[in-house]
């Protein structure tokens, strides 16, 4: 069937035989526009011939110069990384050269013989020399296969001088991290490594190809982007036997730019070296109340950088992954556990705010509490006897807390929890960051699939329900406190100067909320927390430093229910099921402007086993101010437990 | 049934035959300097050439063989088969430089993506000549071909395939701009193409498609990669001076080096070796294919055979165009082979069909010439 026909043109098809044109008008105009089609094509026959006379014959005998044996070599030059210094500009992490061995396939008269003479100069196996070539199959010839890093000067100097011996190979400077107090804030300044086949794919071509080195992890990744700088390059010509002959031109890398941390290398190495004397793991953080910069952030164990240069085996990354202790794992924000005691200053406002409790409400603690028919134990089995809120705050009664928690119901407590600024994230400038949980009625239905049980409120108004916080939480809420209500979002970078030395990025607080019209009753509490420290009976006495105030609150975040361990002497306990010790506080108590917190994982009391770590660094931090001694020692005091248990 | 028409042989296109040997001659000797010394293990580049033309010359005689009127009722069958394969070779395909275009037959990996070119040309010259309008197109008339176009378009730009999705838009438009269409139908398409444009743009592309794409109209933000490539390519063409260096003498090593991507730059060592003599005589002879495929669709008997000739003569010619301005420095790379002349199985058996339905245009001129079994 023609499909003209279907069409219903004007004119009718007359089936004659052999007709050469088809009397067909719109057949027609569609062949006549071939014309036009014709002319473009001759168009570009002729721009193509003008181009080739271009190439050829006009500029032919330059180009033939430049092809007779010559190839131009474009290299990348790498960029020095930028540094990373503390608050007072002392350097964590600075460069240095590194002469790494290159060949160039393409520039080799004969790769064979290259690498048998190479082998023994490098130190390096023929064989392995070959996979390396062989891993680069894929790639251009005329792309550099690495054969050795960072030679040493011997190598180098060998090298240099008999380079014609080795057609094809080069030597590249390649600047290299420095760390100069070797795994400080591992966990938060992070790492450097080649950039994986994934990353380059998402990656922007123009500034990363396949042989880099970026940040995979902490500020180094986070701030990639500041810290890389632009690559140079530079153009030279290379004669047929692979010799460099001339540079045509360079393109000076930029360094990249600098970061200025929050963090004082002082106060750091001496929380680490703390968590590090008893191989405890944890975390420390500390901060200044009323601007959110982070002065301290150790994760302990800390991961170890030199594992990590030049790509982690196999072996070690399942060893670091299985490792109990969990070093890869930023224990500042990325663990969470039960607040313990620590949150009894939340339980305290919310009983406050919402009335249902002033400061001359008092309750007698005999040992324990009955609620339902359960009964509830102090931590104190021998009661606290008549407890106000200071008293309560600072000798940590359970008693006490069960009651304010029954009467302002879980939710209250989540509500108040979520403004000093628990179970969300602070967005702090670090991977991976948890929410942790301040539960509520909602969350147990949604999650759990269950009514919420009134006994539970309990629980979790003494810190060991189902609530979960981060060590950075805690400290972020103990600033709040300190402050009269601000929760200021952490920070982690003080200046960011770019390589003219302007400053790009500096550090501002920044406030995420604030908790109005209720000083009076963080006043109430912060006379509770002096308590905990200042106090004859307070459960952290064993901080206190002559000459400044502080103010306190100790915690213990059970693991397991230690019932089975009671009356164990704490040494006779497993590790792994111990309590978690908490210690958060801030000083000084009339004009806060540090908060510390800090968590043992498995540390059983916070008094004991967390408090000297935050009394060593308020006493670094305020020596030679306010009249406080340096003393350089910390006598642990073994004092009484204070744990809330729940039977 | 297929009956041997005696007209059939005598309107054998013996010009056309020969203008696509004599390409395929310079192409085969051109490889066999391109991929000297041989270097890799498995057959050498040529070699495999030589059994990839066979067999699309296989393919080619099959074209020839039925009248190009059955395109019209196959036209449908092969568009689904089409789409089928791309979207195969989207989930089982082998990933190739990252890419999913391969489906790996054994003997031959299919690049459905290739086919796909061929079944446009097919599907919207057979809509084209079903639908005539003398006074131009609306764009309402243009819808049906639009939402044809956009299916395969889609999926090969997923795979990602810029080139090949490129060269669909490009066939497309030249289709519908030589039928012809109303002034305000180009009003609303270039403004619909700009919209969909910063749509995409703005929601679809992720980040590093955009990078793609940003090079690809910068080339100089990635000196190691495509820039180099076409420096080194420039310098190969230059060199070739006058009358070149002479057939295997060509000293640009890195051209030597054959992965996929470089089989683009055929024609450099062409320039090389031969100089602009050689070069003028091959690109002479080239157009001159071009040109003869458009003195077909001149003589055409039908509307279908027309638009089936230039779609074919649109094909080749674009990619041409767009690697020999490549070549010699005008574009950046965008991995657009040259017809007939680049190695790659693929591209070879598309172009090969394409002329092979060149050729049945060709043959079967005259009305009457068993329009009907």
């Amino acid at each position: 069937m023609n499909p003209e026909d279907e069409t219903g043109l004007k004119l009718a098809f007359k089936e004659i035989e052999d007709i050469e044109e088809r009397d067909d008008a719109s057949l027609d105009l569609l062949k006549k526009r071939l014309l036009g089609v014709a002319i473009v094509v001759l168009f570009f026959f002729v721009i193509i011939i003008l181009r080739l006379w271009t190439l050829q014959i006009t500029d032919g005998p330059e180009y033939e110069k430049r092809s007779y044996g010559n190839r131009v070599r474009i290299r990348q030059i790498a960029a020095p990384r930028g540094h990373i210094l503390d608050r007072n500009g002392r350097e964590i992490v600075t460069n240095r050269p590194s002469f790494d061995v290159l060949l160039i396939q393409e520039d080799s008269n004969d790769i064979g013989d290259v690498l048998k003479r190479l082998s023994p100069v490098l130190g390096v196996d023929i064989n392995d020399l070959w996979t390396k070539v062989r891993e680069a199959a894929g790639n251009p010839r005329y792309m550099p296969v690495r054969l050795k890093e960072d030679i040493d000067w011997q190598t180098l100097a060998y090298l240099e001088n008999h380079n014609r011996e080795f057609s094809g190979i080069r030597i590249e400077v390649q600047p290299v991290r420095v760390y100069h107090y070797e795994d400080l804030a591992a966990n938060t300044i992070g790492y450097l490594g080649a950039i994986s086949k994934k990353e380059l794919d998402e990656s922007d071509k123009s500034i990363y190809s396949g042989e880099d080195i970026i940040g995979k992890k902490g500020i180094e990744r986070l701030r990639e982007k500041d810290l890389r700088g632009k690559k140079g390059q530079s153009y030279s010509e290379v004669d047929a036997k692979g010799f460099e002959q001339k540079q045509l031109e360079k393109v000076e890398p930029l360094s990249g730019k600098e970061i200025r941390l929050t963090l004082d290398v002082d106060l750091q190495q001496i929380a680490e070296s703390y968590m590090a004397a008893g191989e405890k793991s944890g975390a420390v953080v500390v901060m200044e109340v009323n601007t959110g910069r982070l002065l301290v952030a150790v994760s302990a164990p800390s991961i170890r950088i030199k594992e990590f240069i030049g790509g982690i085996s196999q072996e070690q990354w399942k060893a670091l992954l299985d490792n109990p202790k969990h070093p890869l794992i930023n224990k500042v924000v990325q663990a969470t556990y039960p607040p313990g005691s620590t949150y009894k200053m939340v339980t305290a406002l919310t009983g406050l705010a919402k009335g249902a409790i002033d400061e001359n409400t008092g309750v007698f603690c005999p040992g324990s509490y009955t609620f339902g028919n359960r009964t509830y134990k102090c931590w104190r089995h021998s009661g606290h006897g008549a407890v106000s809120l200071n008293r309560a705050i600072g000798e940590s009664c359970d008693v006490y807390f069960y009651q304010v928690g029954q009467r302002v119901g879980v939710d209250a407590l989540s509500e108040y929890a979520m403004k000093l600024g628990l179970g969300a994230k602070t967005g702090v400038e670090m991977e991976y960051e948890k929410e942790g949980l301040a539960p509520t009625k909602k969350w147990k239905l949604k999650n759990r699939k269950a009514k919420w049980q009134d006994g539970e409120t309990l629980s979790v108004a003494i810190g060991q329900g189902y609530n979960l916080v981060s060590p950075l939480q805690v400290c972020v809420m103990t600033s709040a406190l300190a402050n009269g209500g601000k929760v200021y979002r952490p920070k982690l970078v003080e200046q960011v100067v770019d390589l003219e030395g302007t400053i790009v990025e500096n550090f501002a607080p920044e406030l995420v909320s604030q908790l109005p019209g209720m000083e009076k009753y963080f006043k109430l509490i912060r006379k509770g927390m002096e308590e905990v420290v200042q106090g004859k009976a307070g459960t952290a006495r064993n901080v206190a430093i002559e000459g400044l105030r502080i103010a306190g609150k100790t915690g213990t975040a059970q693991v397991v229910r230690l019932a089975q361990y009671r009356g164990l002497k704490e040494s006779a306990i497993p590790y792994e099921v111990r309590d978690h010790a908490w210690f958060t506080c801030y000083a000084p108590a009339d004009n806060p402007e540090i908060a510390v917190t800090v968590l043992v994982e498995h540390g059983l009391h916070g008094g004991s086993g967390a408090g000297p770590i935050a009394r060593a660094i308020l006493n670094q931090y305020f020596h030679g101010k306010l009249d406080v001694k340096a003393t350089g020692k910390v006598e642990p005091v073994i004092i009484d437990q204070d744990d809330g248990t729940i039977e | 049934m297929i009956r041997i028409d005696r007209r059939l042989i005598e309107h054998f296109d013996v010009i056309l035959l020969l203008l696509i040997f004599l390409v395929c001659i310079m192409a085969f000797f051109n490889l066999y300097s391109a991929s000297f010394p041989p270097r890799v293990s498995g057959l050498p580049p040529y070699v495999k050439q030589a059994y990839f033309f066979l067999m699309a010359f296989g393919a080619f005689l099959f074209v020839i063989s039925f009248d190009y009127q059955k395109l019209h009722s196959w036209n449908y069958p092969v568009y689904v088969t089409v789409i089928i394969l791309l979207i195969l070779a989207e989930t089982i395909g082998n990933t190739a430089g990252g890419a999913q275009r391969w489906i790996n037959l054994g003997f031959f990996k299919l690049q459905p993506s290739e086919p796909a070119k061929l079944m446009l040309i097919i599907t919207l010259a057979s809509y084209f000549s079903r639908k005539e309008l003398t006074e131009g197109y609306s764009i309402k008339d243009l819808i049906v071909p639009i939402v044809l176009t956009a299916i395969p378009f889609v999926l090969i730009l997923l795979q990602p395939d810029l080139g090949t999705a490129m060269m669909l838009g490009i066939i497309f438009v030249s289709m519908a701009m030589f039928v012809r269409l109303k002034m305000s139908t180009y009003i609303v398409m270039g403004s619909l193409a700009l919209g969909l444009g910063i749509f995409a743009w703005e929601k679809v592309l992720r980040p590093y498609q955009k990078q793609r794409i940003w090079t690809f109209l910068d080339p100089e933000q990635d000196p190691m990669g495509h820039g180099y490539q076409v420096l080194q390519s420039k310098i190969a063409v230059g060199s070739g001076g006058k009358f070149g260096k002479g057939y295997m003498e060509g000293t640009q090593g890195h051209l030597h080096f054959l992965p996929e991507r470089h089989t683009d730059f055929a024609f450099s060592v062409w320039g090389e070796e031969w100089g602009f003599a050689g070069s003028a005589i091959f690109i002479g002879t080239y157009f001159l294919l071009i040109l003869w495929g458009l003195y077909v669709a001149m003589y055409a008997k039908d509307r279908f055979g027309v638009l089936l000739a230039f779609g074919v003569v649109a094909l080749i010619f674009w990619q041409a165009a767009i690697n020999l301005c490549m070549v010699l420095g005008f574009l950046p790379v965008v991995g657009i082979p040259l017809p007939l002349f680049s190695y790659g199985g693929s591209s070879l058996m598309t172009t090969m069909i394409g002329l092979g339905i060149l050729m049945n245009v060709r043959m079967r001129r005259f009305p009457n010439s068993l329009s009907k079994d």
